[in-house]
């Protein structure tokens, strides 16, 4: 049974008098004890789609079209209460610890258990402390310095700590958002590597959100990439970024140029030099591909008509017309 | 506690209570137009009185001998003699800072609480129409004078219904036990209290309102929501303790406006504390008594930002550390 | 939260915290705190500059007969007469006037100390930053009424010195916003690259730096503007007002000596007060709007 079920999602923003659609008809599905990375440049959708799936959507992001199915259980139209009952215990989230996502103002230790007690009311707060104690040692956090403020954690650090975090309740998906932005190298592929290793050994379901394609080939099965709110190829992260005497295997022009980037220095934005100019202006409709404007290999049908997603292989999709023509 | 901060932060009192001590003597005893140089200046002397003005000031000295003498007086607690009380200064002050204490005292206990929960309830609905009606009241609460508020107080349930004192600190010849007399007072405490804190508990919320916001979208606060914790928890434990930052260096420079407050509504409802001794000695041009007030305010607002930049590190781990 | 949401949120406002572009006041208009504000201010600038030119009453001359002392308000005397037998309309026309001179003055001078001290401050930074900080700070903790009264008590209550000294006692705030917002435009790019190709200080900071705390200055002349007009309703009502220039706060004092609340004189004390109360709140309210539409993340994103 899959953990996860989008389809035809559709998210919009308010703002001033307009709107933007920051998701457009997405549809995708997570196995269990699957890991599915999505890539795309800032302003693809990809966070907005993750914040989505527990509800977590800014007042001024509403849902005006699509499913969202978790467990079997479909989420959309559900109250607060009840969503709070399902947040951390269905999905739970490892955000840029790096940054700010965690508490300045407490420490380490009480973060991870107020999860615990707020899902398990009944652990007794012994047992939950010596549960936050087993999650710290788990991601290679001494426990003896449980007890610290986030600020007195290296980057690293925190984000091992936001991982031990969001493992608190077992939960049944794991969406880790950018965990590696802003770490330094060595940090990331600590990270990575941890993340690749808790996954076998607990058997989580990961969707993981990253600009990096490198981060993604390392931990995870499948692909999504996303552009401009829509969804443009998937398949198995083997095939999507194979690469092999120059010849690559993905099939959307959007993916081959970012296979062609590079995270810059500080990892906060990909320098991609097959890509020029910016992702369309959402806040009005697009005909044709929206990748159109800046695909080396744009035709002419490509800025009239929306492609359809075609198979490629089984498993593998993308929504071109090149596939489409080589399809046929 | 980080002792470097602790001592860092002491030197700046210090400091301070210095400079402050320092301009209290320029405002009053050098500056063109100061008290002591107009008296000196005065043509309504003859020559005996100058003489002995000229040396109950110290006049004849120079400029750093007679800063000395001052320092050394503020240091013995001689804050000079009262022209109008016929009483040295710091009698006249003593019997009037305990009234302003109770006075601000209770409205700021009470401010701080209405203010930061009113605060709260706007921004944990931002831009509902709580919020807005939050706000609009606040604003213009904030938009009106002290003093006017205390007379349309003073209206409301003094003149047209009678339900309160509206001068004063007691009634006169009143005979009753202490506790009577404690019922009295704070009978005659509670429209000039109120008075401070409509005007105070707006600020407040504001301030609080604001810092709210700008914790709320941070990303720790997604992470809360991420985790289940029920919205009064994310607004109260969450948000809150890290608005109270911002809200506690607030509140320092606050204090500094509240005992502006006090002296209009203690004029207005002629509450005898120092807002009134003020401005009666502004009124009689007792400057020594002026002077006094003023020095103990300066000195209440410092000790208070000491206070607060001490309480800053209590809260907040970061500041601890570094 | 990542930057691909705060991207898409923050996208209205982005261009509006540091640059200089009409788009601010187009967004206080459309704000609706902000367009009551604008309109009650219009309202009150009609009605004390062109009111006493449309109602030409006698506002100096004195009673006639006893009867004519704190009159109710009535045909020929809309809002009722002082103790003196005046007519308050009129007194109300023409002290408007004399508060919003007094708030104006004492503003500019607030406005050009703050923002010249917070400018120069944030741009050299180093010791002179230090030295003009450690100043600003001490006046900052002053407790700010107490001094001006100090200062109004000692130096005299003409409207000019009013405004000097509540002007020259409000500045600090502004001088420590001005100041740390310069002191990130200071490392923008472009402000690095003009230095590096040789522009003098005084270009640099009038073409480069100036610009783009405009708003800045100008979200923070409109609090001051109201803590001023505040300030001398405060100083007037205390008896330090000028007592030849009636303002809004003069007639509060008057009305509060004579005796006109005990004696249930409403229109007295309403009449100015009400006044005040309305001209702080259009300012606090144009400034709250303007506070919203540079910050934002203040309007609450969830």
């Amino acid at each position: 049974m899959s953990v996860l079920r989008i389809s035809d999602l559709t998210i919009d923003y308010r703002l001033g008098e307009g709107s933007v659609r920051a998701v457009d008809h997405v549809s995708l599905e997570i196995e269990a004890g699957e890991a599915v990375g999505i890539v795309g440049e800032s302003g693809c959708g990809k966070t907005t789609l993750g914040l989505s799936v527990p509800l977590l959507l800014p007042t001024n992001a509403s849902i005006s079209d699509g499913q969202i199915v978790l467990n079997g259980e479909s989420l959309i139209g559900r109250s607060e209460e009840e969503m709070n009952h399902l947040r951390w215990k269905s999905v739970a989230f490892v955000f840029q610890g790096a940054m700010n996502a965690l508490n300045p103002v407490h420490r380490i230790d009480k973060q991870i258990l107020e999860a615990i007690q707020t899902h398990e009311p009944e652990t007794s707060k012994d047992d939950a402390q010596a549960r936050v104690l087993e999650l710290i040692e788990l991601v290679g956090i001494s426990p003896s310095r449980a007890k610290s403020y986030p600020h007195e954690f290296s980057g690293g650090m925190r984000q091992r700590a936001m991982i031990a975090m969001s493992l608190a309740c077992r939960p049944s998906l794991l969406i880790a958002d950018e965990p590696t932005t802003a770490l330094d190298v060595i940090s990331q592929a600590q990270i990575l590597a941890l993340l690749g290793e808790l996954r076998r050994q607990e058997n989580l379901s990961l969707v993981m959100i990253s600009h990096d394609l490198s981060a993604i080939k390392k931990v995870c099965d499948r692909i999504v990439v996303m552009y401009a709110g829509v969804i443009v190829e998937s398949g198995p992260t083997d095939t999507v970024l194979r690469r092999k005497n120059g010849v690559v295997t993905a099939a959307h022009p959007y993916t081959k140029a970012l296979m062609g980037a590079h995270p810059d220095l500080s990892g906060e934005r990909i320098l991609a030099p097959g890509l020029v100019g910016n992702p369309p202006d959402l806040s009005k409709p697009i005909t044709g591909c929206r990748f159109a404007a800046r695909c080396p290999e744009a035709m002419e049908v490509c800025r009239t008509q929306t492609p359809p997603t075609v198979t490629i292989t089984p498993g593998h999709s993308a929504a071109c017309h090149l596939a489409v023509r080589s399809a046929s | 506690m980080n002792a470097r901060y602790f001592v860092r932060k002491l030197s700046t009192l210090v400091v301070t209570l210095f400079l402050t001590v320092s301009f209290n003597f320029l405002l009053f005893h050098v500056l063109p137009g100061s008290p002591v140089q107009l008296l000196a200046r005065s043509g309504h002397y003859d020559a005996a009185a100058k003489a002995s003005l000229t040396k109950l000031f110290g006049l004849n000295h120079g400029l750093l001998t007679q800063y000395f003498i001052y320092l050394k007086n503020m240091v013995q607690g001689d804050l000079g003699f009262s022209y109008t009380y016929r009483k040295p200064v710091t009698t006249v002050l003593g019997a009037a800072v305990g009234n302003t204490v109770l006075l601000v005292g209770t409205a700021t206990a009470i401010t701080v609480f209405i203010g930061i929960w009113l605060g709260v309830k706007a921004a944990s609905r931002a831009n509902s129409l709580t919020d807005t009606a939050i706000t609009v009241t606040s604003l213009t609460l904030w938009s009106m004078p002290d003093f006017f508020t205390g007379m349309i107080l003073i209206f409301a349930a003094g003149v047209w219904t009678h339900v309160l004192p509206i001068s004063g600190i007691e009634t006169p010849g009143l005979t009753v036990g202490w506790l009577g007399h404690l019922l009295d007072i704070a009978k005659h405490l509670i429209l000039p209290a109120l008075t401070l804190m409509l005007v105070n508990a707006a600020e407040f919320s504001l301030i609080t309102r604001n810092a709210m916001v700008d914790v709320m979208v941070d990303d720790y606060m997604v992470t809360a929501r991420a985790k289940g914790v029920a919205k009064k928890v994310i607004v109260w434990h969450h948000a809150l303790r890290n608005a109270l930052l911002p809200i506690v260096t607030a509140t320092a420079l606050y204090v500094g406006m509240v005992l502006g407050g006090a002296i209009q509504v203690e004029t207005v409802f002629s509450w005898p504390g120092m807002g009134l001794l003020i401005y009666n000695s502004v009124e009689q041009r007792d400057y020594p008594v002026l002077e006094g007030c003023f020095l103990l305010f300066a000195i209440a607002v410092i000790a208070t930002n000491f206070i607060s930049d001490i309480l800053y590190q209590v809260l907040d781990a970061r500041v601890r550390n570094n | 939260m990542n930057d691909d949401v705060l991207r898409v949120e923050g996208r209205e406002g982005e261009t509006a915290p540091s640059s200089n572009r009409p788009g601010v006041w187009r967004e206080v208009w459309r704000d609706t705190m902000g367009r009551v504000g604008i309109l009650t201010l219009l309202g009150i600038l009609v009605t004390i500059f062109l009111g006493p030119v449309i109602f030409p009453f006698d506002g100096q001359s004195f009673g006639a007969s006893a009867t004519s002392i704190l009159q109710a308000p009535t045909g020929s005397h809309w809002m009722g007469t002082t103790e003196l037998g005046q007519d308050v309309f009129r007194q109300f026309l023409l002290g408007g006037r004399i508060s919003l001179y007094v708030g104006v003055s004492a503003t500019v001078i607030a406005m050009v100390l703050g923002a010249g001290l917070g400018l120069v401050s944030g741009y050299y930074a180093g010791w002179r930053d230090t030295v003009l900080m450690r100043i600003t700070d001490f006046f900052l903790v002053l407790p700010t009424l107490p001094l001006i009264i100090v200062l109004a008590a000692l130096f005299g209550q003409s409207i000019l010195i009013t405004s000097l000294v509540i002007g020259l006692t409000s500045w600090p705030q502004t001088a420590r916003i001005i100041r740390s917002q310069v002191l990130s435009l200071r490392e923008r790019p472009l402000v690095m690259r003009v230095r590096s190709l040789g522009a003098g200080d005084w270009r640099i900071m009038s073409r480069h730096i100036l610009p783009n705390v405009t708003p800045l200055i100008f979200a923070n002349l409109v609090l001051v503007l109201s803590g001023s007009i505040l300030a001398q309703a405060a100083l007037a009502f205390l008896g330090l007002g000028d007592p030849v220039q009636v303002s809004w706060g003069t007639m509060l004092h008057n009305a509060f000596n004579s005796g006109a609340m005990s004696s249930g004189a409403w229109w007295y004390t309403l009449t100015p007060g009400v006044g005040i109360v309305i001209m702080v709140l259009a300012f606090s309210l144009i400034g709250h709007a303007l506070d919203r539409v540079m910050n934002p993340l203040r309007r609450g994103a969830r």
